[in-house]
């Protein structure tokens, strides 16, 4: 008893500066924007109480709507493109030759580069007059296919996602193939005693041995989703017309282009409240599959 | 147990007074700044003067200048790029510490915070080198003069938004007559289309490109100034009337003759001018800041075909044909908490920075001034010498941005982006309407 109750002391302690550090950086803020979205305020001047009108509003303004539906196509768009992929390529990679690490390598790359490099990369790429997007469909001969990909209402937000996957595979990608080099051999072999192997083998052992990190990484995808901002910002300022204005370029865009900075809070608390639903809703959902 | 309890609860306490500790002192260095105003002054002073252009770095002179003329002073100088500098600035005016002098734009922005009583008047400074006040060029006080007979800031550049940039080679070797009428216009569109030119090169991808340098010109021709100044007041006009309508009809017409290149909403400005100077748009609607980018980044061999003229004029429009738009640009500001020796100083500071010399030095740097100047023609760009010359003479109407509230123009803005994608051009005079009324009824 003394003893856990000294190291319990000592624990608390020990967490104290981290908690202090969290509670006054990360916890109070999240209550003092959602306190701020109940005011109307420029950003100085005085703010006026106005209830819960920011939220009415936003619930009214189709654009919310518009982002909120563009920032689930970009956590569908991640969940079934990041995932998949990162997890095929660590399974084809597994082995620690030359080649799979330097495909590895290649994979990951993205990821260090400055998400603005990444954006304008791609912005050139989809360049409506000289980019290599069009420039390819055109040697293949599918002219037809050619448009401004970026400024096409209907297809702006695929052409978006698009490096924002490729940018983001590399992660999971990591996180795969350590989750892979967790299983032991022992599992392995035995499978491979009982003669299981192949596509047999990967549904039924490997695939639930790593399921956990699975939904570990989808939980990661949702909420880097919806924290989605930098590549919109330097691909298309959330344009045009905002068709492809995500929740946090919205928010963005209320606060220091329009300067209601009180509706910006109001819409930056709400963008909390939609990931800790998702989140919850994914909890939820792969709860039970693993038996 | 309960000491363990005691001793985490001190712990807590200390780091609490210790944070406040923290806080205190700041202020207090702060506080010392004043009062020990006998030796050192502390001035500070934020603008958006930080590229490496010409005119950021005749600015930047200035201030340095201003520094080593006056020992006395502790100068903090803050360049920011323009992209961030209005969000740096109003988060120092949420915590309510303004530097003492700072660069404001013209419009909203600086009502703005004059509204939030941030903004002191430099009245005195003016008054007292009356020689450099009456220089000035009529309307350049317009939008400082927030009561009578107080100006709040001195501007330091002039905005010209909507001169029509023509490419002379191409007009000549296709045959065109360079636009005077509407009509015309749609002839030059037509004419380059045919013949595999994009007519007219457009970067909005930054959407206020499309509202500035051409709806608020051609808006103004079709309604008339008064008009518009009504609209902004929400004062016996609506952006709902019919000739709002037809002026954002004359936009559309533009967009459904294929006027602007495809994708014109996916690049950015800068890349629109390097598309026409390398020749593949005939005209370009731009404002003077072109001609300070063209300067930095193009030769003068691609400059000399490049020529300047106002938008054509619209049959029966209200509005005076051969006009701008524009106004007085930016300039710097004081801010309402200095007072005292600190004041003296800075409202010297502005006067460095925005006397006729300085005046002089940034018109040769390739970048409009509102101010009555000689330039040097050898010092600047043919290209800017013409667009100077050609400012001179027209008549400046109102840049739309200016007037309206940030979130109307914020509206405008996304609109023109919805028209040029196939949108209702009564929708988004609607949403206009909308916009300006609710900020105009506090």
């Amino acid at each position: 008893m003394p003893t856990a109750v000294r190291s319990k002391g000592f624990i608390a302690i020990a967490l104290l500066p981290a908690l202090l550090l969290f509670l006054v950086f990360v916890i109070i803020p999240v209550f003092w924007s959602a306190y701020y979205g109940f005011f109307s305020w420029k950003g100085f001047g005085d703010a006026k109480f106005i209830g819960f009108d920011n939220y009415i509003e936003m619930f009214k303004d189709p654009i919310f709507w518009r982002a909120l539906r563009n920032n689930l196509i970009l956590v569908g768009s991640s969940i079934i493109g990041q995932i998949p992929i990162a997890l095929i390529i660590a399974i084809v990679l597994f082995k620690n030759s030359f080649f799979s690490r330097f495909i590895r390598s290649a994979v990951f790359m993205p990821m260090v580069l400055s998400t603005v490099v990444v954006g304008l990369i791609w912005g050139y790429i989809y360049h409506p007059q000289f980019g290599i997007a069009n420039y390819v469909l055109e040697m293949l001969g599918l002219e037809s296919w050619t448009r401004p990909w970026l400024s096409d209402p209907k297809v702006n937000m695929l052409a978006i996602s698009i490096p924002i996957n490729w940018a983001n595979v590399g992660p999971y990608l990591v996180i795969f193939i350590a989750a892979l080099q967790n299983i032991s051999p022992e599992i392995h072999d035995a499978a491979q005693i009982d003669g299981s192997t192949g596509w047999n083998k990967l549904t039924q052992i490997t695939l639930p041995m790593v399921w956990n990190t699975v939904v570990v990484t989808i939980v990661l995808c949702i909420s880097g989703s919806l924290k989605a901002f930098d590549h919109v910002i330097v691909m298309t300022g959330g344009g045009p017309a905002q068709s492809t204005e995500l929740l946090a370029t919205y928010m963005y865009n209320s606060t220091f282009s329009v300067y209601r900075y009180g509706y910006g809070s109001a819409v930056s608390t709400m963008i909390m409240i939609v990931s800790a639903i998702l989140i919850a809703l994914n909890y939820f959902a792969t709860r039970r599959k693993p038996s | 147990m309960r000491s363990k309890r005691k001793i985490g609860l001190v712990l807590l306490m200390m780091t609490l007074v210790l944070a406040a500790c923290g806080g205190g002192q700041s202020k207090e260095q702060a506080g010392g700044g004043k009062e020990g105003s006998q030796e050192k002054v502390k001035l500070t002073i934020w603008h958006n003067f930080a590229g490496d252009d010409l005119r950021a770095k005749s600015v930047r002179s200035f201030i340095d200048q201003f520094a080593q003329d006056h020992p006395e002073v502790t100068l903090d100088a803050q360049a920011i790029p323009p992209d961030g500098y209005r969000q740096r600035l109003s988060t120092v005016a949420a915590a309510n510490e303004m530097p003492d002098v700072f660069f404001v734009y013209a419009g909203s922005h600086s009502a703005e915070l004059h509204q939030a009583k941030l903004l002191q008047p430099i009245t005195e400074v003016l008054d007292a080198h009356s020689d450099w006040k009456d220089k000035f060029l009529p309307g350049a006080f317009d939008p400082y003069q927030f009561e009578e007979g107080q100006i709040y800031s001195a501007p330091v550049g002039m905005s010209a938004t909507s001169i029509l940039y023509y490419n002379k080679a191409l007009f000549d070797k296709h045959n065109v007559k360079v636009p005077t009428t509407w009509e015309e216009m749609m002839t030059a569109v037509k004419t380059f289309n045919d013949n595999g030119i994009t007519p007219i090169a457009l970067g909005n991808k930054a959407p206020w490109v499309a509202q500035s340098t051409i709806i608020g010109s051609i808006a103004d021709r079709v309604t008339g100034t008064e008009w518009f100044k009504k609209a902004a007041a929400q004062d016996g006009a609506k952006f709902t009337d019919p000739e709002f309508i037809e002026a954002l009809g004359y936009f559309k017409e533009l967009v459904d003759n294929k006027a602007f290149q495809e994708g014109a909403n996916s690049i950015d400005n800068t890349q629109a001018e390097q598309y026409f100077i390398q020749g593949n748009a005939a005209m370009m609607i731009s404002g003077a800041w072109t001609l300070t980018n063209l300067a930095a980044s193009s030769s003068e061999e691609q400059m000399k075909d490049i020529e300047v003229t106002t938008l054509p004029s619209i049959p029966g429009g209200k509005g005076e044909a051969g006009t701008i738009s524009g106004g007085a640009g930016g300039g710097l500001a004081l801010s309402s908490r200095t007072e005292g020796k600190a004041k003296e100083l800075a409202l010297e500071l502005i006067y460095a920075v925005s006397g006729p010399e300085a005046q002089k030095a940034i018109a040769e740097s390739n970048s409009m001034v509102m101010y009555d100047t000689d330039i040097d023609e050898s010092k600047v760009t043919s290209l800017y010498y013409k667009a100077f010359n050609l400012v001179k003479t027209t008549g400046i109407t109102p840049v739309y941005d200016a007037y309206l509230s940030a979130e109307a123009a914020d509206v405008i803005n996304n609109g023109l982006q919805e028209i040029m994608m196939g949108g209702s051009i009564e929708g988004v005079a609607q949403k206009l309407q909308d916009a300006q009324a609710r900020s105009a009824t506090p």
